[in-house]
């Protein structure tokens, strides 16, 4: 199985963040002005979604029309899933929400064209994306509750109203591992999107590899393997459909449940 | 895939990056920002109004529609009332044509019956009188007939002949009295 590990590696060379304009790959250690493979379609997002939306957005009329309608479709269900996870007043935090949810879609999206990778494939992007939503929902629940306040808000009203001793012997403890729990959060979120979105490509990239070297063998195996391939290609094709829309969506109904949290952290 | 990935390591780097790198952390954050401020401006707002505009406006058309439904049953309800009114009226006056006529027809009735029995009673009278006058003439005629053929009787013998003749005479002047 040489010529597979081989084929493998050089896929997940390929998946690799590499300078766009360096198909070797020889440089380790990028510059960080660099443009990379993931950076390279991440831009092409970018500005795919933003002619979209500033297209489309001129469609969107009381009367609405064509792809107008797409378009308020699609915000319509962001604003109610701000409704939804953060009351009435989550409304300001729709077009937030939105931008990180269509950004997102279409990143994910592009990766789903052969021989493109998503924006959201790599660990930097999605990081940053979720180190950016971890300050902010903080930054809200400090505003929103006073520091003191919000800090006050990780250890539970029960916790609090408890007798002097429990509450400061439980108190820290809870404070402590609410504490981890947010700062897990980021980590959560990046690890979870771009896990998705690489391994997405690489399963693709494994049943492909499968296929070619199944092509390239004679009698009952070959035809077996390029069959199976073939199959599993196209059922997982369609599951990187599933998830490139899924994880847009996890990550825009967590980041508005964190807000929504800190919004209302001084009520429970 | 450990295979896969020893053997990308040989070659002096990490097949899968765990770690961020600089060159994707900064075009993302930057990418994102731009994104947020130009959609938020050119998209999102826009297309907030427009939702609110036209929940407000659906909220107005529903309000408007109401008060019309409220205010066409009020002018049905009125109509009713008019119609039930008007046709009571109506009945009243078919009522009362139908009386009036009925009386008329009775009245011209009577008048006409009246009018034709002293019609015939005038006719009646009419005719005693024609023949009261008729049965006065006649008498005074048979009278001086009597006398007459009395005298005749009395002043020549009659042949058979000659009484033939005075008989025919004298009942073609009864005849000619009665032609009268």
């Amino acid at each position: 199985m040489e010529g597979f590990a081989e084929k493998l590696a050089h896929k997940l060379h390929h998946y690799s963040v590499l300078p766009w304009d360096d198909d070797q790959g020889t440089i380790a250690a990028l510059d960080p002005l660099v443009l990379t493979n993931y950076t390279f379609f991440l831009i092409i997002a970018f500005v795919v979604t933003l002619v979209f939306f500033l297209v489309a957005a001129q469609k969107v009329d009381l009367v609405p029309q064509g792809i107008g309608n797409v378009v308020e479709a699609g915000y319509e269900f962001i604003r109610n899933l701000c409704v939804d996870n953060m009351g009435r007043e989550g409304l300001k935090f729709a077009p937030f929400i939105g931008t990180l949810f269509f950004f997102i879609l279409f990143n994910n999206a592009i990766g789903l064209i052969p021989g493109s990778l998503p924006g959201t494939g790599s660990i930097g992007v999605t990081a940053t994306w979720a180190v950016m939503v971890f300050i902010v929902y903080n930054a809200i629940g400090f505003k929103k509750n006073g520091f003191i306040g919000y800090l006050k808000s990780f250890i539970p009203s029960g916790v609090r109203e408890m007798p002097a001793f429990g509450r400061f012997t439980l108190g820290p403890f809870i404070f402590l591992l609410e504490v981890v729990g947010h700062f897990l959060r980021p980590l959560t979120l990046a690890v979870r999107l771009y896990a998705n979105m690489f391994a997405g490509g690489i399963i693709l990239g494994i049943f492909g590899i499968f296929m070619i070297l199944g092509a390239q063998q004679l009698g009952a195996l070959g035809i077996t393997m390029t069959g199976f391939g073939l199959i599993m290609l196209v059922i997982m094709y369609a599951f990187k459909v599933f998830v490139a829309f899924i994880q847009a969506y996890v990550f825009a109904i967590l980041t508005s449940v964190y807000i929504g949290g800190a919004l209302h952290a001084s009520e429970h | 895939m450990l295979v896969g990935v020893a053997y990308a390591a040989e070659e002096g780097e990490s097949a899968i990056s765990v770690v961020p790198v600089l060159a994707d952390v900064w075009p993302s954050i930057v990418a994102f920002v731009i994104l947020f401020l130009l959609l938020k401006k050119f998209a999102f707002g826009p297309i907030s109004n427009v939702l609110e505009k036209r929940a407000d406006s659906i909220k107005e058309s529903l309000e408007k529609a109401e008060e019309t439904r409220v205010e066409a049953e009020r002018l049905l309800d009125e109509y009713k009332e008019q119609m039930a009114a008007a046709r009571l009226e109506a009945g009243k006056i078919v009522d009362q044509s139908r009386k009036a006529a009925e009386s008329m027809k009775e009245e011209i009735v009577a008048k006409a019956n009246d009018e034709a029995a002293q019609v015939i009673e005038k006719a009646r009278e009419a005719i005693e009188a024609e023949k009261q006058a008729a049965m006065v003439e006649l008498q005074s005629s048979v009278a001086d007939l009597s006398v007459a053929v009395a005298g005749k009787l009395l002043g020549e013998k009659l042949s058979p002949a000659d009484h033939a003749a005075l008989i025919d005479k004298y009942l073609s002047e009864v005849g000619g009295m009665n032609d009268n």
